[in-house]
């Protein structure tokens, strides 16, 4: 034991019948690398249950695609391809910062630990405005989920004071109960007609980019936790596990990220 | 990591050793991921049918194994972990594969199908075809079934 404590110098220690016990070592376990790996067991199999719970929209998405590939490939023109991978760098870039933190936690610098995760809470801002941005036109064409399709939500498809698309109201005394046509130009400045049932390919746009922005959130609130026990210097090279943790929920968000991206916005036909 | 453990390396002492990449190393896998960012971008703009989903679906996951291997740690982890994500995958596809199974043996009966542009008068991209589709334009729908029925027979 006495090795155990000359090779966590630095950390608190508090005396417990014979034996030193650093301060993070819960009771339950015999030795800090036991405590880490279950840590870390832990935290993989609730990123599995991640990975299925997006699973469910996949599979939506798969057999949606699958029964009506044209009206896919006619909707993803609306998505900006530029702006989609702007944020896939965004994401890859907040995930290099992250790897960065842990590794900085690791050797033990932990003022550039703190830097790390500042970029990284700075990089999910950025993805998060970026977002907002591809959000906020989608609703200003009408485009947007189930019964809403064809409805825009703000100033009627007029943005700089210039027409960018109209809905057709077939059924107007049914609006807005059900879906309808919209006439608007998508990214490469074409006119497009989209029928009500293109109302599917947002719904899982919006549901998907949606649940995946709501980890974004938590993935923020995480590091930011992670951040403030780090400031307060409650991390050393013998005990890292939040940082580490905290840095792999934010890997998991740019890795449904690295699968979304391309599936949402780059695959169709090109024009 | 050796220089601050050395002492410690005739037996286990219980402490968490873990391998430690250098800066650059995390700096060069970066890189990567955004080379086969702009890749999948690139080759979206050429139309190569249906393996244009294909091509960008492996690219997708060559950059997830790097994150996954890299700076999730995975590489230098304990096997299991690995382990758990695969698992993760394997039950994904084993999902979408038996839903999609299970819609082959199915009626398509789309109540809302829209058909024509108010437009134009014409077909228009996602309507149906002007006769709605019934069990018999499935092919694989259940014997024996009336036309139009099959929403709730299963393939015995």
């Amino acid at each position: 034991m006495a090795n155990v404590s000359e090779s966590m110098a630095g950390t608190e220690r508090v005396g417990h019948d014979a034996h030193a016990h650093p301060e993070f070592l819960q009771h339950h376990f015999d030795t800090p690398t036991q405590q880490f790996n279950a840590s870390k067991l832990g935290m993989w199999v609730f990123i599995a249950t991640e990975i299925l719970m997006f699973g469910g929209l996949f599979c939506a998405y798969a057999i949606e695609r699958g029964l009506e590939p044209q009206i896919f490939d006619d909707a993803h023109h609306f998505l900006n391809k530029i702006m989609g991978a702007s944020n896939t760098v965004v994401l890859l870039f907040s995930s290099l910062t992250a790897a960065l933190a842990v590794r900085s936690a690791q050797v033990g610098k932990r003022n550039l630990t703190s830097f790390y995760l500042v970029v990284t809470l700075l990089c999910a801002c950025a993805f998060l405005v970026i977002k907002y941005f591809e959000y906020s036109h989608k609703f200003h064409l009408g485009l947007l989920p189930g019964h809403c399709f064809g409805h825009p939500g703000l100033s009627a498809a007029i943005q700089d004071g210039q027409e960018v698309g109209t809905c057709l109201h077939v059924n107007a005394e049914a609006a807005p109960v059900t879906p309808e046509w919209v006439k608007a130009v998508d990214e490469s400045g074409h006119v497009r007609l989209l029928p009500p049932r293109a109302n599917m390919f947002f719904g899982l746009y919006f549901v998907m980019t949606g649940l995946h922005g709501l980890h974004v959130l938590i993935g923020m609130s995480i590091l930011t936790w992670v951040l403030v026990k780090n400031i307060r210097g409650k991390f050393s090279p013998a005990y890292f596990t939040p940082v580490d943790l905290g840095a792999l929920y934010w890997h998991l968000v740019d890795l449904v990220w690295i699968y979304l991206f391309p599936l949402l916005y780059l695959v169709g036909k090109p024009e | 990591m050796a220089a601050e453990h050395s002492h410690a390396h005739d037996y286990d002492d219980g402490a968490v050793h873990v391998h430690i990449a250098p800066s650059r190393f995390y700096w060069a896998i970066f890189a990567g991921l955004v080379l086969l960012t702009v890749l999948t971008v690139k080759v979206s703009y050429y139309d190569f049918g249906s393996a244009n989903i294909i091509i960008a679906l492996v690219i997708a996951s060559m950059k997830a194994s790097l994150v996954a291997a890299f700076f999730m740690h995975l590489r230098y982890d304990k096997l299991f972990n690995t382990l758990i994500l695969l698992a993760a995958f394997l039950f994904l596809s084993l999902f979408i594969l038996l839903t999609w199974d299970d819609l082959g043996v199915r009626a398509h009966d789309h109540g809302y199908a829209q058909k024509l542009s108010p437009e134009t008068g014409l077909g228009a991209p996602g309507g149906e075809p002007a006769t709605s589709a019934t069990a018999d334009d499935v092919g694989a729908a259940p014997e024996g079934a009336p036309k139009g029925a099959g929403h709730e027979e299963k393939k015995e």
